[in-house]
């Protein structure tokens, strides 16, 4: 990132943006700054939610590092997200480009499309789930009449994070809305320059669509990647964590540390810790497409 | 700018810990013996039945007891305990809760956490007790909590499926054991035992080891009272279950059923699975989903020392709030909940077979008390049971059993070492919580 | 026409797959828990409309319309507070330069990073040292200081995409900071606006545990915590159709608030478009 790379406005004093974002500063003090102070201060303690915290320094941190569970919470976490994101975006870029089609009805599709994030982690989606993907479900019912073995979906572990994903995946709403938004705003002039020039639709798709795209590419990968690394509800659903902790995800780690065990100083520096994590992530991101990204 | 955020972060500090610490110096109010006029607030989670009757049994209360002002504050079940503790944790409690069993070490771990009941009896009647059911609600001394209603898990089997197969309901675990093979012939499984929350596997497998050995699981106190070879046993009794087709491996277990309680999973449904191990006071979710009658209590299992070992413990409790204003109000209305005979009428049996005499009395009378979750209650009464110690019922304690149980199923380990990982896992946790 | 005919079919098919637990769920509403958990097809064996009647009355002494009405309580303050201070802020960090903007930034996506569960207890200890518990600021007043750092950086990203010169120009005719917002670039990212309040309002409706831990008196409780009043896992069992029914009930405004939303995502007016 190079600095002043947007130069205000002649006549604007450079305190206008400040005074712009006043808002976010107060807000940021009270509702963000403080809970995570609280939150990191809790970090170092020994705290049930009840008795007056214990300071213990470190001692939560050098814990998590000879935990176990901590250990393949944050594993599983990353494998989550890194499979996840990648096809989000893909599945939710392919909607987008479906649902942009200027036909009628469109908004019944729509709606139609959306549906399954409006529905979240409703009881009927983990009831559907349960009959695609049980022993004698939908999916391998199907597999059987192609001739493949039938997979123990929610029995072993690779099966088991592959039906989670899929539940997300299904779930392609928002990033989907993100991109749909983004793609309206791409000129018509440069598609129909395209096709003067013998250009394929997916030619076009490559040359014209994906780097128009980029800055709501980035939003979405940012966001979803945000998302996944603190996901719990699926699991949760779906698998309560197993089998044998395959799909035990850090933001699980967490809620049960929290109020399952009221181990509230450790639930705290483990959070602090998945901070530090997706913070990384994140930075690296911004980092990489960072160029791009400033220069607008 | 520099210097603000040290501020902040001062400030903050002082603030949280002076927050989190502020339930532990606050004064508690002195009972007077007298109902003054107030509001008070009583809190419950529960069902439409629950809430239905509760909120009658409260206008009832409303028209003798005009004066004090009772304020409802209900919901489901789920995020309750999240709901209390954040109360609890800054002194912004209900002056009168229904509490779960194990909240009593969560939340009031040095006894403290709640009033002690014991100096609100001129309120408060507690002639209806015997002193082993109000010895439930007793932490390092103080009464902290009052019984409800006590249960405990028992047998259930679907009669259709045990009839169609000539088979009787066993009676000692060899009998169970030995159903295994007869089941097997149509893939069918006499009984259900799961790995979920309420980790019903492990329960069986302590009731088997109690009753051959006569020790206690977990005391009262939180100690331990198994030996690593008595986890041991515990784990090859379960093993033995699966080796034998009694029930499900927790693998196939998944897969049939994926994350779903049994009740909801068409395995249960349609008889694949023609037992359960459940609580006689929610068993009628299993009732509701087989024909009527068909789900039927089954005996205790027993070995040669008796039936002893089966267990049982409050199903939910009443506790004060130790920062209430009006301690006396809000044991006057407890009592009111737990004795009074048009009350008990009003509530039944929507929070279990009530502990209190009076209200089982009034029960009784109105010939109330039937079905599956009084059969149970009458069978452990008979039984010598013991009470399952609060310290068992913790979330952590349940994680444990759990992994345990998987690992040995997956054959991720033998018996023998998942028995030494528990042992020592299990003790460490309750040295953590006692102190 | 004809080139058409490819898209619908395959929009019906995915239409059909995505609605379809939607579809079981109103089945479900009429069925009894037997008939729930033992069969996929969506089809009830009858039809008996008391469900919902009952559904909508609950066990309370409020109806679902009450629920409702809390609901938007919530929703409507929180919604519009929080496009407007996230327009507001994310024009600041997108068209300004100003000290410390790099440090304000960071600090708005770090926000972004922590679980909600984890600042939900000091949250609860600030309202209830203030004594604010049990009314809807809790829940309304943070959105006022664009504390959704995810908008401000949906909306800082539509905002870069717009070309420089709009901005230039209004100058030029005389706008001020304030009138070139409103009336050149606002216009321009309307869809991105609308999405960000759609998100809003959808994401309200489902939340659970932060009114769960805010809001104790029941005739205060928004629909998402009045979906789950008679959800007892520890109990006896339960009527799951009634249950289900007040599911149906309470996803209709979402359904309805998206369906007319749509439209909006993609009309926007501006002429040159975005660039990467």
């Amino acid at each position: 990132m190079k600095k002043h790379s947007y130069r205000n406005p002649v006549g604007v004093s450079r305190f206008t943006g400040l005074l712009l974002i006043t808002p976010f500063i107060i807000g940021f003090a009270a509702f963000i700054l403080y809970p995570f102070i609280c939150s990191f201060i809790l970090g170092m303690t020994e705290y049930n939610g009840i008795s007056a915290p214990k300071f213990i320094g470190s001692e939560n941190y050098t814990q998590l590092l000879h935990d176990e569970k901590f250990g393949n919470a944050l594993a599983v976490t990353l494998k989550y997200a890194a499979l996840l994101v990648p096809l989000k975006l893909l599945v939710s870029l392919c909607a987008a480009l479906l649902l942009n089609a200027e036909i009628r009805g469109i908004g019944f599709y729509r709606t139609a499309l959306y549906v399954p994030s409006i529905l979240g982690a409703n009881l009927s989606v983990v009831i559907m789930w349960q009959y695609l993907f049980t022993s004698d479900g939908l999916v391998n019912q199907l597999l059987k009449m192609l001739g493949a073995a039938p997979v123990s979906w929610y029995g072993e572990p690779a099966p088991a994070m592959f039906m989670i994903v899929l539940l997300r995946l299904w779930e392609f709403g928002s990033t989907m809305i993100i991109f749909l938004t983004a793609l309206r705003d791409i000129p018509r002039e440069l598609y129909d320059a395209a096709r003067v020039d013998g250009c394929g639709s997916f030619r076009a798709f490559i040359h014209i669509t994906l780097p128009q795209l980029k800055s709501v590419i980035f939003i979405n990968l940012v966001l979803q990647t945000i998302a996944a690394m603190q996901e719990f509800n699926a699991p949760y659903m779906l698998t309560d964590g197993g089998p044998l902790g395959s799909t035990y995800t850090l933001g699980m780690l967490i809620y049960s540390e929290m109020f399952g065990h009221f181990n509230m100083g450790y639930a705290n520096a483990v959070s602090w810790t998945m901070f530090a994590v997706i913070g990384l992530v994140v930075l690296i991101m911004f980092r990489v497409t960072g160029r791009r990204r400033d220069s607008a | 700018m520099k210097n603000i955020i040290p501020k902040i972060a001062a400030c903050c500090c002082a603030f949280t810990l002076s927050a989190c610490a502020c339930s532990s110096d606050a004064e508690t109010v002195k009972p007077d013996g007298k109902l003054d006029k107030c509001t008070i607030r009583f809190s419950w989670w529960g069902g439409d039945d629950r809430h239905d009757a509760t909120l009658r049994a409260l206008e009832l209360w409303n028209k003798l007891h005009p004066e004090i002002t009772v304020k409802a504050e209900y919901g489901g079940w789920d995020g309750w305990e999240e709901k209390t503790i954040s109360q609890i944790s800054s002194g912004s409690e209900p002056d009168l809760m229904q509490i779960n069993y194990d909240w009593l070490i969560s939340m009031s771990p040095d006894g403290n956490g709640f009033y002690d009941l014991n100096t609100l009896t001129q309120t408060l009647d507690l002639s209806g007790y015997g002193d082993d059911v109000l010895s439930f609600g007793k932490v390092n001394g103080k009464l902290n909590a009052v019984t409800v209603s006590v249960s405990g898990r028992c047998l259930f089997y679907n009669s259709d499926v045990y009839n169609r197969l000539g088979a009787a309901f066993p009676e000692t675990w060899d009998e169970l054991i030995s159903l295994g093979s007869k089941f097997s012939g149509e893939g069918l499984y006499p009984l259900d035992l799961d790995i979920q929350t309420g980790c019903s596997a492990w329960y069986l497998a302590v009731v088997y080891v109690q009753q051959q050995t006569g020790r206690q699981f977990i005391t009262m106190d939180g100690e331990l009272g198994f030996t690593e070879d008595d986890i041991k046993a515990a784990l090859d009794f379960y093993k033995q279950l699966e080796d034998n087709h009694v029930i499900r491996t927790v693998r196939s277990r998944a897969d049939e059923d994926g994350n779903a309680a049994l009740y909801q999973s068409s395995e249960f449904i349609g008889g694949k699975v023609a037992g359960v191990l459940e609580w006689g006071s929610s068993v009628g979710k299993y009732e509701s989903v087989l024909g009527e009658g068909v789900l039927k209590t089954g005996p205790l299992l027993s070995g040669e020392n008796g039936n002893g070992g089966w267990m049982i413990k409050p199903s939910m409790l009443y506790a004060v709030s130790k920062n209430t204003k009006h301690p006396d109000e809000a044991a006057a209305l407890m009592d009111f909940l737990l004795n009074n005979k048009e009350c008990a009428e009003i509530l039944g049996t929507t929070r279990g077979i009530p502990s209190s005499a009076y209200a089982e009395k009034a029960l009784e009378d109105s010939g109330k008390l039937a079905g599956l979750a009084q059969e149970s209650d009458e069978m452990l009464e008979a039984a010598d049971t013991v009470t399952i110690s609060p310290y068992m019922e913790l979330s952590q304690m349940h994680e444990l059993y759990s992994k345990a149980i998987e690992e040995v199923s997956y054959d991720e380990t033998d018996t023998a070492s998942a028995a030494k990982e528990m042992y020592s896992a299990v003790g460490e946790y309750l040295k953590k919580v006692r102190k | 026409m004809k080139k058409k005919l490819p898209v619908y079919l395959l929009l019906t098919v995915l239409a059909v797959i995505m609605l379809y637990p939607l579809l079981w769920l109103i089945g479900a509403s009429f069925k009894t828990n037997r008939e729930i958990f033992s069969s996929v097809w969506f089809m009830p064996p009858r039809i008996e409309l008391s469900v919902y009647k009952n559904a909508w009355e609950t066990v309370t002494p409020y109806t679902m319309g009450h629920y409702f009405l809390n609901t938007f309580g919530i929703i409507l303050p929180k919604t519009i507070f929080a496009v407007t201070s996230s327009v507001l802020v994310a024009y600041g960090f997108a068209r300004f330069d100003f000290p410390l903007k790099r440090l304000f930034f960071a600090f708005l996506m770090g926000g972004m990073l922590m679980p909600s569960i984890v600042t939900l207890l000091p949250m609860y200890l600030l309202w209830s040292e203030v004594g604010l518990l049990d009314t809807y600021i809790p829940l309304t007043v943070p959105s006022l200081f664009a504390c959704e750092g995810m908008f401000v950086f949906i909306l800082i990203q539509f905002f870069k995409g717009i070309p420089k010169e709009f901005d230039e120009a209004a100058r030029i005719d005389g706008c001020g900071t304030f009138r070139t917002l409103i009336y050149v670039l606002v216009p321009c990212i309307k869809p991105a606006i609308i999405s960000v309040a759609v998100f809003s309002f959808l994401w309200t409706m489902n939340d659970f545990l932060t009114p769960l831990i805010m809001i104790r008196s029941v005739d205060r409780y928004p629909v998402s915590l009045a979906l789950r009043l008679s959800v007892d896992s520890t109990g006896q069992g339960y009527e799951q159709r009634k249950i289900i029914a007040m599911s149906v009930i309470g996803l209709i405004p979402s359904v309805a608030v998206f369906f007319a939303a749509q439209k909006k995502f993609v009309s926007g007016i501006t002429a040159g478009g975005l660039s990467g």
